[in-house]
């Protein structure tokens, strides 16, 4: 698992070329933040059943609606939810660091999103070595173009997040600890375009404080 | 079986309901609590499997049934707890005992999410009184990942009845829980409350539950509870895949560890608790090895003594001027500040005292324990004299905490111990009594030795107790220093009790303090001292406390004085901040220590405050901050720079505190991350910012009611408001909180900022500005406040 510096950096804001003081610091702060904790996830694969105009996952209360979700999922009969956090343990370093120092306090908040980034990849990496034979879709969260954000505790429920991962959802659909990330990744027999990492599918467009700056979050 | 069975017996416990539910078709999400109400034979059934294979002890269907995760559904928690406890109790007859089951309430508690410690008591509080309603024989905490809430819900069923209480917490193979509670942690935090049994339940398979067992047996002297899942779950399609007779072999070690109560949590089914009831028929509990050592801890700190243990004396209103201005205004922000240069100095526990006039200790005690416990891990002493105000602070600690102090005057025992007994807190021992300090070593002894008597018979356990052999100023009885130390040398040897010193006292008085309070530190610890209590930023102080752990053997191969002094330069150049570097340039790069050294010199040398401020330091932040406009800058260093001006600030109000003049500040501000929103970095951001600019922020926090808004607006007759939100779905809060506000006769301006928020929609709410980040909230304030 490697956290991932630039990217980091680039949730800052920092545009290049990155003052070398400011990349020593992330440096730092990475290697502090990788030595004390590791993203936990847990993920687990449900077949899909496709309806006029949702799908739904048999065995969980989970109904997708939309079109992110019909598009991503169009050729795929299951799918994995995949749940990923840095845990209350992130979230208690991060409040330390606040009172200590703000200007390292938003390194940490940084690196702790590429960090939780980096888990979900070492999840994906994991699960193609365990379903060679099946092509996977991008992996896509609630929140992201019109899947709504409200999927969020039947989502949770279904992998029963509380019980074995220590991640909640509040009422308002935050997910708590701060650094989490749930995904859905669709399953098919045959090779999945990729889809996404791109602005016009994301529901931050309008907001972005990247797009706001001419820059993006993803090449 | 009686009560009391479980004290030297082998129980066998139930196994998992939800997994047999689940396998008669209840989808997972589902809340299997209500088929207490509409499939209760199916309940009793399953019950009724588990006894007939041969569980002693049926934990009821009420895991989940607290007023949150009822309250959807139509039905009271009175209702849910009465009927599942009776059909538990329909089940078992005479032949097993029935237990009220709480599992957490599934929404994160303060700090990590905004349900308070009190708001959760209370919802264990309505379960615990439900459960013994309904006959309940004993209650059953368990999956708990958070000790936070492991302490309410047991203070909740100790308060509310009478019943018997077990604890069960989820640990990863690490040893944590999913929130960083230590095994240590949990087992003395929980005894010490009044567990009549603890234990680790879920999460893990038996086999690697077992070396967990083996440490909380170390840790504790209550029955120990094993009640693994079957095996990990296949992470492709969550089923457990250890079979009963795996289950069983690999249990075995668990109970040669010391549990004594097993059973099973997820994937297990009644043919897991036969077959296990067939091995346990002709076995008796392992004999089990406590060491009793000194402990105090948080949830992710525990802290045995074994050594010595440097306690930080800093959080304490005497004599300190800003401390007493900090306490009056309630500024948290600037104790913990203070708590944290002492932990990063290497203190390991911390002496909390908020006795002043003016300030109502019972109040203030628990803010301060919750502030401090919220960005800290280090352990804390509460000190007071007030047997209310501990009480209070107690019941908020997270952990194991420490008293300080009682005396040997029965009065003050009786008022202080029940208290230390309740919350099972370590206490330390004052040698002085009714006719106060004696003069000798052997009085002093005497009276340890009677409050020894007096906290055993409270059933506190010996190691808990430290005594206080007391400094007194060798100025004024040069001759007690000699006293002090014969004391604290008797009390370790004879008594085998921790010793306290607060040791800086010493050397009041005198010329060239530190040399006498160092030569005093280290004489004592020679003497036997393991918990001096010190001033932990003096340098030398620490440096003595690292040598001398080299020469007592605990500084194992000199690793830690190694790595404390290897590489350090062997004689620190005085600071020379003055070389040629601008408070200007200071400031613009981020140099906090030299920036105040700069400060400090800039006003001895006559120069005025506000000067310091306007002429100085709001140009230079200007300049940072026009660099981050355009993008020439970035975030860590605009905070760099305005952290540094924190430091100027710092140096001109303890310049005026010492004067006694009003503060520095230029205009009053609320900021506040609205109501559902519970990350609010960008709102702290912000808050660091203005405050480096000289304004007066009164931080509202996160998850803020808009009436709180509303109220602190009126109180304090603001003029601006700064609001945050994160997230499209609080957004709805912040329209809210700012329609609220427009209410008021003569509204406050009101800015908007938070990564959803655009200019457009904070018009469409009625906001006045819209803060794209830190830099134009400045703006925002100069334009309104000036």
């Amino acid at each position: 698992m490697k956290l991932n510096i630039e990217e980091a950096l680039r949730y800052l804001g920092v545009g290049k070329p990155i003052p070398e003081k400011l990349r020593r610091q992330a440096v730092q702060m990475a290697e502090r933040l990788t030595a004390a904790l590791r993203p936990k996830y847990l993920y687990r694969v449900f077949p899909l059943c496709h309806e006029a105009d949702r799908i739904s996952l048999p065995g969980t209360q989970l109904v997708l609606t939309g079109e992110t979700a019909r598009r991503m999922l169009a050729q795929c009969d299951a799918a994995i939810l995949l749940a990923c956090t840095l845990g209350a343990e992130f979230d208690a370093l991060l409040r330390t660091e606040q009172a200590r120092d703000m200007a390292q306090a938003v390194l940490l908040d940084a690196c702790g999103s590429a960090w939780v980034e980096a888990g979900c990849d070492a999840a994906e990496e994991e699960l193609a070595a365990r379903i060679p034979d099946r092509y996977r879709t991008d992996r896509f969260s609630p929140g992201y173009g019109d899947l709504p954000l409200a999927l969020q505790p039947a989502f949770c429920a279904a992998l029963d997040t509380g019980r074995r991962l220590g991640l909640y959802v509040t009422e308002s659909l935050l997910l708590n600890p701060a650094k989490s990330v749930t995904a859905i990744i669709g399953l098919s027999g045959q090779p999945q375009m990729a889809h996404i990492r791109g602005c016009a599918y994301c529901a931050m467009r309008q907001t972005c404080q990247l797009r706001k700056g001419g820059k993006r979050c993803a090449s | 079986m009686h009560p009391d069975d479980w004290n030297h017996k082998l129980i066998l416990l139930d196994g998992a309901t939800g997994t047999v539910l689940q396998q008669r078709g209840l989808p997972p999400g589902g809340q299997p609590e209500l088929l207490n109400l509409t499939d209760g034979s199916l309940i009793q059934l399953v019950h009724q499997d588990y006894l007939n294979a041969g569980s002693q002890i049926l934990y009821a269907n009420t895991f989940g049934a607290n007023r949150l995760k009822l309250a959807q559904t139509g039905h009271s928690v009175h209702e849910v707890i009465g009927a599942g406890v009776a059909l538990a109790k329909a089940a078992a007859g005479d032949r097993a005992m029935v237990a009220l089951d709480m599992g957490p309430l599934g929404e994160l508690l303060e700090p990590m999410g905004s349900l308070t410690f009190e708001r959760a008591y209370d919802l264990f509080a309505e379960m615990a009184r439900a459960g013994a309603d309904a006959g309940a024989d004993l209650a059953v905490i368990e999956t708990m990942t958070d000790l936070y809430e492991a302490k309410a819900a047991l203070l909740a069923v100790k308060e509310q009845t009478s019943l018997p209480v077990f604890v069960t917490m989820t640990f990863d193979e690490g040893g944590r829980t999913f929130t960083g509670c230590t095994i240590p942690s949990m087992a003395r935090t929980l005894e010490g409350l009044g567990a009549d049994a603890i234990g680790l339940n879920c999460s893990l398979g038996p086999d690697q539950l077992a070396p967990l067992i083996a440490q909380l047996c170390e840790h504790t002297r209550l029955p120990v509870i094993a009640k693994p899942n079957a095996g990990l779950p296949d992470p492709i399609d969550g089923h457990y895949q250890m079979g009963p007779e795996a289950f069983v072999q690999a249990l075995l070690p668990c109970l040669e560890a010391g549990a004594s109560l097993v059973g099973g949590c997820c994937g297990t089914s009644p043919e897991y608790i036969r077959q296990l009831s067939a091995v346990l028929k002709n076995r008796e509990p392992t004999p089990r090895h406590y060491v009793s050592t000194g402990f105090v801890c948080t949830p992710t700190l525990p802290l045995p003594l074994d050594g010595v243990r440097v306690i930080g004396e800093r959080i304490n209103p005497t004599g300190k001027k800003r401390f007493q201005q900090a306490l009056l205004e309630e500024d948290f922000d600037y104790i913990l500040e203070v708590g944290l240069q002492q932990m990063d100095a290497g203190a390991q526990l911390l002496d909390v005292n908020v006795g002043y006039p003016g300030v109502d200790e019972v109040s203030m005690l628990p803010r301060v324990v919750k502030k401090l416990q919220s960005a800290l891990p280090v352990p804390l002493q509460l000190d007071s004299s007030n047997p209310t105000a501990l009480a209070a602070g107690l019941r908020v600690y997270n952990g194991k905490a420490a008293v300080n102090s009682v005396n040997g005057d029965p009065a003050v025992m009786e008022k202080i111990l029940p208290v230390v007994k309740k919350y099972g807190a370590s206490v330390v021992g004052l040698t002085l009594d009714e006719s106060g300090i004696p003069k000798t070593a052997q009085a002093r002894v005497d009276i340890a030795r009677r409050i020894l008597e007096g906290v055993v018979s409270y059933d506190i356990p010996k190691e808990d107790l430290w005594i206080d052999c007391l400094t007194l100023t060798v100025s004024a009885q040069q001759e007690q220093a000699v006293e002090t130390l014969r004391a604290v040398r008797t009390v370790r040897e004879e008594l085998g009790l921790h010793t306290v010193l607060g040791v800086s006292n010493i050397s009041f008085g005198l010329p060239n303090r530190p040399l006498i309070t160092l030569n005093f530190l280290i004489q004592a610890l020679g003497a036997g001292l393991t918990l001096p209590i010190l001033n932990p930023n003096q340098k030398e102080m620490m440096d003595a406390v690292a040598a001398f752990r080299v020469l007592s053997g605990e500084d194992k191969e000199s690793r830690a004085y190694v790595e404390r002094f290897a590489g350090a330069p062997q004689l620190s150049p005085a600071p020379s901040a003055a070389a040629g570097l601008t408070l200007d340039d200071a400031v613009m790069r981020g140099l906090k220590t030299e920036v105040g050294q700069l400060a400090k010199q800039a006003l001895s040398a006559g120069e005025d405050e506000l000067f310091l401020v306007e002429g100085h330091l709001i140009p230079a932040l200007d300049q940072v901050g026009s660099g981050y406009e355009q993008g020439r800058l970035f975030l860590p260093q605009l905070l760099s720079a305005a952290q540094a001006a924190q430091a100027v600030f710092e140096v001109i109000r303890s310049s005026i505190a010492q004067k006694g003049g009003a503060p520095v500040k230029k205009g009053r501000l609320a900021v506040a991350t609205v109501k559902g929103d519970i990350h609010d970095i960008g709102k702290n951001i912000v808050k660091t910012v203005l405050e480096n600019y000289g304004y007066d922020v009164i931080d509202l926090g996160r998850d803020v009611p808009p009436e709180t808004v509303l109220q602190t607006v009126r109180q304090q007759k603001l003029r601006l408001v700064g609001l945050s939100a994160l997230m499209t779905t609080t957004l709805p809060a912040m329209e809210e909180t700012i329609h609220l506000l427009q209410t008021l006769s003569d509204p406050p301006m009101i800015f908007v900022g938070g990564a959803v928020v655009t200019p457009e929609y904070a018009q469409h709410m009625g906001a006045d500005y819209y803060a794209r980040d830190a830099r134009q909230s400045v703006e925002i304030a100069r334009e309104v406040l000036g």
